[in-house]
């Protein structure tokens, strides 16, 4: 017989008899790759500092792909969005109205400097408030012909909704600076779909002012009419060009690829880990290792903290 | 202090530990590079008390260190992967 070729019966018998003769196992070779070894005092080997060196090098040869892949093949994986201009308006106003600020009346000047910001954050493939050639924001509403005593602009990539775009931005003492401001009477918002370093997203921009001369919009209705007019205008989706027409749909939702990767690696390295602390004390197997207990507790705060801590929102 | 005692305790400590760092990752859930901060002391922690844990338990040896230094450096790849995008 050659090694670790056993005939169906005999597999069969040693694998029922596995508990009364413990050494029968050992023919099977590759259980040890699931099981310590009762004489070498081992954790298996898919736990060996070997196999965590390769673990560590395909997690690393999984970001690279991750990384690689979409600037090779644009808008394949990207970002699911639901982000309105509406939502935005709204919740930004009643954190304003919670903090017994007054709310902010919305600029058709400071939106249309917001969409053209974005727009030239695709275009030019950067994320940033200063763009690589050094145009500032306040380049973008002076060009609007807003003349503004003070301004200000927040960025977000990557939510999901509006109110989640909102609510980071009050998460973060600078953003939250400029969402309850005194400073500002005027708001602009621009809700742009693109690609951006080859992952198709929503670009958000806010844009806040206070006019050196009270103009823009003076009644609710006219409020109202631009609201539509802006939630229409994103609604469309248009293109935003970027080298070639954006004609882009993404396949699958990154946030959700990356993070199922990562849960199911650390998944598997749990399961062999209470694998081998099961069956090294059902065999009282003694082993010189770390603990056990310890490397599970760290994976399952690593899977909790990846699986429904982070957030693919980003606030600039 | 019983063997027992000192074993919960470390473990005590492991545990509020890392429950600290899901927090801190919770309140800096927009931030990327807050975020990769924390995974790092994550990481940097856990080797510390693996380290720590067997010197006071008089078990401490170089393999043991390797190993929580490549258990600490998965953790860190795994946020590294989703964090990186």
């Amino acid at each position: 017989m050659s090694r670790g070729v056993f005939s169906k019966k005999l597999k069969k018998k040693v694998l029922k008899n596995w508990r009364k003769d413990p050494k029968a196992i050992d023919k099977f070779k590759f259980v040890h790759h699931f099981l310590p070894h009762p004489e070498k005092r081992e954790r298996t080997k898919f736990l060996s500092s070997r196999a965590f060196i390769v673990y560590v090098c395909l997690i690393l040869l999984l970001s690279g792909i991750f990384r690689t892949v979409p600037k090779y093949f644009p808008g394949i994986l990207g970002y699911a969005s639901n982000v309105d201009i509406r939502g935005l308006f709204a919740s930004t106003n009643s954190k304003r109205l919670e903090a017994s600020l007054p709310e902010l009346r919305l600029s058709d000047k400071l939106s249309a400097a917001a969409k053209a910001k974005a727009e030239h954050m695709f275009a030019k493939n950067y994320w940033a408030h200063v763009s690589p050639d050094g145009e500032e924001p306040w380049e973008f509403i002076l060009v609007e012909g807003y003349d503004y005593v003070f301004a200000g602009e927040n960025l977000a990539k990557n939510f999901q909704t509006s109110g989640g775009v909102v609510n980071a931005w009050e998460e973060s003492p600078t953003h939250k600076a400029n969402l309850l401001s005194r400073n500002y009477d005027e708001v602009g918002f621009a809700v742009v779909n693109g690609v951006l370093d080859g992952y198709e997203t929503t670009l958000v921009v806010q844009m806040f002012g206070k006019p050196r001369e009270v103009s823009g919009i003076a009644t609710k209705v006219e409020e109202e009419r631009l609201l539509e007019s802006l939630s229409n205008e994103a609604n469309q989706h248009f293109p935003v060009q970027v080298k070639q027409e954006y004609t882009y749909r993404s396949v699958a939702d990154v946030s959700v690829v990356v993070k199922a990767t990562s849960v199911v690696f650390a998944s598997f390295i749990v399961a062999l880990l209470m694998l081998d602390m099961w069956y090294s004390k059902r065999k009282s197997i003694f082993k010189l290792t770390g603990k056990t207990m310890a490397h599970i507790l760290l994976l399952l705060f690593a899977i909790v903290s990846i699986w429904f801590v982070f957030k693919p929102g980003i606030v600039l | 202090m019983s063997d027992e005692l000192k074993h919960v305790t470390h473990y005590l400590v492991l545990f509020i530990g890392l429950l600290v760092f899901v927090f801190l990752f919770s309140v800096y859930s927009h931030n990327k590079n807050a975020k990769a901060l924390i995974g790092f002391s994550f990481s940097v922690f856990y080797i510390l008390w693996g380290i720590i844990h067997h010197a006071l338990d008089g078990r401490l040896s170089k393999l043991i260190i390797l190993e929580y230094v490549l258990v600490g450096l998965f953790v860190f790849c795994l946020f590294f992967v989703a964090l990186g995008l």
